[in-house]
């Protein structure tokens, strides 16, 4: 058989494995194994006595694969963006940036969500991770708008949607994932994140207000604040931006001149920053280590995730299957421009019963080389490529639509898990309730993710500068 | 129909033009019987291409000795400081003596490896931002994007080798993490290295990496005896195409220099005699010793190197 | 999509058992959190060497890679414990009791199988980097400071092992839950609807808010 129909047989394989439920992880790296056992044996002729050969030569290549592949600098930026999250809880980041919002903007018609909204993508800066986020607003600002009297789906959906803005602003962990997947700088995507990251919450707030003046009582201003007031709520919501400024800094510096350092660096002072500020909170070695704690089980499920996929992509490398796969692509007889929208409309049909990370990890290996194929090859000119943009510009253009993707997935039925989350907070909302409070936020979400495909220049501008 | 898969990494470049090339000749050379499908990072990561050679995961690989110094002492004296070597016919010349050297076939034995032919890659001059640097004092506190022997050399005469990955070289540049960087000049270019630039040294010469491309033993010997002379036979064409290639971006280099307005920085013999002495003697004789005692005639690889770099230069 | 689930503990042998080795994982799984605690400190004393002093840690990316293997591998068999590795469990979910056990069992021993693998490989993948006759033992260095990485390398074996044990252990658990027949089975997790499981997130995050009411206005 030859290398590419075994790589389509167990690429089916793997796709059985988690649809039956086994453990993702675990399914990619087994799939894997399994394929390189198969085209070595092929290799040796299927004859009984070489099967042991061709077994200890997978076995050894599948075992590289874990060290290999986690010692990596790049990957680093993972944990330390997840405990940057952690650590901010126990710094009391997310009441104090609620209330600074709710101070300075509230009096907006439909005030508090526009203020849920603002103080999200400000956490979302210290935050990588989508869920936690939600899971943590949902717990400061529904209370507060129901109290008021806003209708309790729409406050739910709001908070549902808002936490999705996390893994576009950096840090962002499903980015760092990307980037190392298709081998490109973790920098400029980091960078490429923040304008369509800003550019979402705008377009919510944006639905938001135009909700509130159409129908009055779904969420009334709230007014009255004095600008002591306003100003006393600042200081608590600094290390947001020291944080944010750090970040930027090391990657891209904005005010000219050099930036300061390199984004692993960036990421780990930052980190550092929100421990100081947690310590000083009074944070004790019990919080602490729990912290450290939920940063290793979710930095070891991620990465068993990441090892375990890259030994099936290993064996993709023996298969070539994502060279077959390219080239079927191109040699396809429609517009690169609708086969792209096609495979992101695959991706949006995928992630209702997908896991985000999972998604991407499974399905890049094959699709990215494609896309880039599509447009004109790794190193295409802009002026020569089907997209309007050079290989590397591509490369960042189609991580942040996926992620939008991905990030979208998390508040579509059936399996939209941002949703589940905040039911699970509240006990007075179901989760039908959520799902249906965040059904305007689907139209905005498609009016984003179109506009980043109609105009390139919304996610390119601010790594086109850090040339 | 004999197929050997061959692990390299990157995309194909002037790196890799020897290893299409070689390709391109045994096929031609054996009507399509034997032939390399070379995959650009698909088998394997480049720092773990002799443990790939070593499993049999594949039957050709390049890799460099710097990436890990333990897996093959040996072949690091070609990696020491201030060799000499000036251009890429005499490090084509060097290297390929001391593959031939039995000491280094037994170091990559080891890994069931056998030497086929060299990479050759140009000095590892610096490129570099503000004033340009002409004496040895000037290296003093000089952050240095480094690695190796070359990083070594440079922490001897007060410079302050510094980490950072050849894909964030160009980002460390630009923030000041350091002031200068060591790289061949494809790699000054494809780095964009070159763009922050306001000066390159000529003729510093601190040394390079050494990267060989190696076959597994076992495949090789199970080549037929057409193959085996199709496949030897074409190592030296493929270096010869190797060294065009090379030259045609060594002609531009001097062109985007001069585009670009880089200065062309020349040390004084004087300072360089200065550089030896401080840098390279020392580390020479710190790598002999610490070779000896494992029990690989260092000395006698070092003499070779620069018996052979005489003879290159006498031959011609 | 689900991870986290609940392990129920009772007075039975295999539950001893499993909260033996859960005191063995959270130490693993603490010594990973540690070491994401030390990639903070890396940077900080990389940085400020570097502008203070003009004194950059030499080889910090040799000893970032160095770090990595300790976070990514250590906590392994502790996430495999709460069933916190991601997997889709729409079709198990619907699966009740034997039929349920079945699937677990076969899945278990399916990974069981390739972490064996793994083990054997990753071992291998060490011993090519270790010589008892070589200088600090190393057959393979990093590129900058020349640092031994079988140490490193070492972790990959010796975390897989621990994880096959707990796989052992669920196996175990889920074949006796299917002979027996039981409804709440020990020593494996349980898999909760989204629902429940959203709720035990929550739960876990109650804890952080409340110490961040604690801490004053927050
Ligand atoms: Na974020
Ligand atoms: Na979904």
């Amino acid at each position: 058989m030859e290398p590419i129909e075994i790589g389509l047989w167990v690429t089916s394989f793997l796709l059985v494995l988690v649809v039956v439920g086994m453990r993702v992880a675990f399914a990619a790296g087994l799939a894997g194994l399994v394929g390189l056992i198969w085209i070595f044996w092929a290799k040796f002729g299927y004859s009984p006595d070489k099967f042991g050969k061709a077994l200890t030569v997978s076995v050894k290549i599948a075992g590289q694969v874990p060290h290999s592949k986690v010692s990596s600098q790049a990957l680093s930026l993972i944990p330390t963006f997840i405990l940057i999250g952690y650590l901010a809880y126990y710094a009391g980041l997310t009441r104090a940036l609620f209330e600074a919002a709710k101070r300075w903007i509230a009096w907006l018609p439909g005030g508090l969500a526009v203020s849920t909204v603002f103080a999200t993508a400000g956490f979302a800066a210290v935050s990588g991770a989508s869920v936690a986020t939600s899971a943590v607003f949902a717990r400061i600002a529904i209370p507060e708008m129901l109290a008021i009297g806003y209708n309790k789906r729409f406050a739910a959906g709001v908070v549902a949607a808002a936490g999705t803005l996390a893994s576009l602003i950096p840090p962002s962990a499903i980015l760092v994932i990307y980037a190392i997947i298709v081998e490109q700088d973790v920098g400029k995507l980091l960078l490429a994140g923040f304008i369509p990251g800003a550019f979402s919450a705008v377009v919510y707030v944006l639905l938001i207000v135009g909700i509130a003046m159409v129908f009055k009582n779904v969420g009334p201003p709230v007014t009255g604040f004095t600008w002591r007031q306003r100003f006393e709520a600042l200081p608590g919501a600094l290390p947001i931006v020291f944080v944010v400024v750090i970040i930027i800094c090391f990657v891209y510096n904005p005010f000219g001149g050099d930036a300061w350092g390199t984004p692993t660096e960036g990421g780990a002072l930052g980190a550092f920053v929100v421990f100081c500020m947690a310590l000083w909170r009074g944070m004790r070695w019990g919080e602490f280590k729990s912290a450290l704690l939920e940063t290793a089980k979710l930095t070891v499920m991620i990465f068993t995730i990441i090892w375990g996929v890259l030994i099936y992509v290993r064996f993709l490398g023996f298969a070539d299957l994502p060279g077959a796969f390219s080239d079927w692509i191109t040699s396809l007889e429609m517009s690169p421009m609708v086969i792209l929208i096609c495979i992101l409309l695959a991706y949006a049909v995928l992630g209702m019963f997908m896991d985000a990370i999972g998604m991407l990890l499974l399905t890049l290996p094959v699709v990215y080389p494609a896309v880039m194929a599509l447009n004109g090859g790794e190193s295409v000119a802009a002026a020569d490529s089907a997209f309007g943009m050079s290989g590397p510009m591509c490369a960042i253009w189609f991580g942040i639509l996926v992620v939008k993707m991905a990030e979208f997935c998390l508040i579509t039925p059936p399996i939209g898990l941002n949703c589940f989350v905040v039911a699970g907070v509240r006990d007075d909302l179901s989760v039908q309730d959520v799902f249906r409070g965040v059904m305007p936020f689907f139209i905005a979400d498609g009016v984003t993710i179109a506009l980043l495909v109609a105009f390139p220049a919304i996610v390119l501008y601010l790594p086109s500068l850090a040339q | 129909a004999t197929e050997w898969n061959v692990s390299v990494w990157g995309k194909r470049r002037a790196f890799t033009e020897h290893v299409e090339k070689l390709a391109e000749l045994v096929s031609a050379k054996t009507d399509g019987e034997f032939t390399l499908n070379i995959s650009y990072g698909g088998l394997s990561k480049n720092k773990e291409n002799l443990d790939g050679i070593s499993i049999g995961a594949f039957e050709m690989a390049q890799f460099c000795a710097g990436y890990h110094r333990d897996k093959n002492p040996s072949i690091t004296v070609l990696e020491l400081p201030f060799l000499g070597v000036n251009t890429l016919e005499e490090e084509v010349a060097v290297s390929h003596a001391v593959y031939d050297h039995p000491a280094a076939q037994k170091d990559l034995a080891r890994w069931n490896a056998k030497l086929l032919m060299t990479s050759p890659m140009p000095q590892y001059n610096i490129v570099g931002t503000g004033d340009p640097r002409d004496t040895v004092a000037d290296f003093k506190d000089m952050r240095v994007r480094a690695t190796g022997g070359i990083g070594q050399a440079f922490s001897a005469v007060g410079a302050v080798p510094t980490s950072v990955t050849a894909t964030e070289a160009y980002n460390a540049m630009e923030s000041g993490v350091v002031d200068t960087v060591a790289f061949a000049q494809h790699a000054h270019l494809s780095f964009g290295t070159i763009n922050r630039a306001d000066w390159w040294t000529a003729n510093l010469n601190p040394g390079t990496v050494n990267c060989p491309v190696v076959v597994n033993t076992d495949a090789y010997d199970a080549l037929s005896g057409a193959e085996r002379e199709a496949l030897d036979s074409s190592v030296d064409e493929a270096i010869a195409h190797y060294l065009d290639n090379y030259g045609a971006l060594l002609a531009k280099w001097d062109q985007v220099l001069e585009e670009k307005g880089v200065t062309k920085v020349m040390m004084s013999e004087e300072e360089l005699a200065k550089f030896r002495t401080t840098a390279a003697d020392p580390i020479r004789e710190q790598w002999i010793k610490d070779m000896e005692a494992q029990g690989i005639p260092g000395q006698e690889l070092y003499d070779l190197v620069i018996k052979t770099l005489t003879d290159t230069r006498a031959g011609n | 999509m689900a991870g986290n689930a609940a392990v129920l503990e009772d007075g039975s042998l295999i539950s001893r058992l499993d909260r033996k080795l859960l005191h063995v994982e959270q130490v693993l799984a603490l010594l990973s959190g540690l070491a994401v605690f030390s990639l903070m400190l890396l940077a900080v004393v990389s940085v400020g060497g570097r502008n203070a002093l003009n004194a950059p840690l030499p080889g910090y990316v040799d000893w970032i890679e160095q770090v990595m293997p300790l976070i990514a591998f250590m906590g392994i068999a502790f996430v495999q414990r709460d069933g916190g590795h991601i997997r889709m469990d729409i079709v198990i979910g619907a699966l009740r009791g034997r039929a349920l056990w079945l699937f677990e069992l076969v899945s278990i021993l399916l990974i069981l199988l390739l972490m064996l693998a793994l083990v054997w490989g990753s071992w291998s993948h060490f011993t090519r980097s270790f010589d008892f006759a070589a200088p600090l033992w190393s057959r393979d260095s990093s590129i900058d400071i020349g640092l031994p990485i079988w140490p490193a390398k070492l972790l990959a074996p010796v975390a897989f092992s621990v994880l096959c044990l707990r796989l052992v252990l669920q196996a175990w658990g889920y074949g006796r839950a299917m002979v027996l027949g039981l409804e709440n089975p020990p020593a494996v997790p349980m898999i909760l609807d989204a629902a429940e499981q959203a709720a035990a997130e929550a739960e876990q995050l109650v804890g952080h808010e409340d110490d961040d009411a604690m801490s004053g206005q927050g």
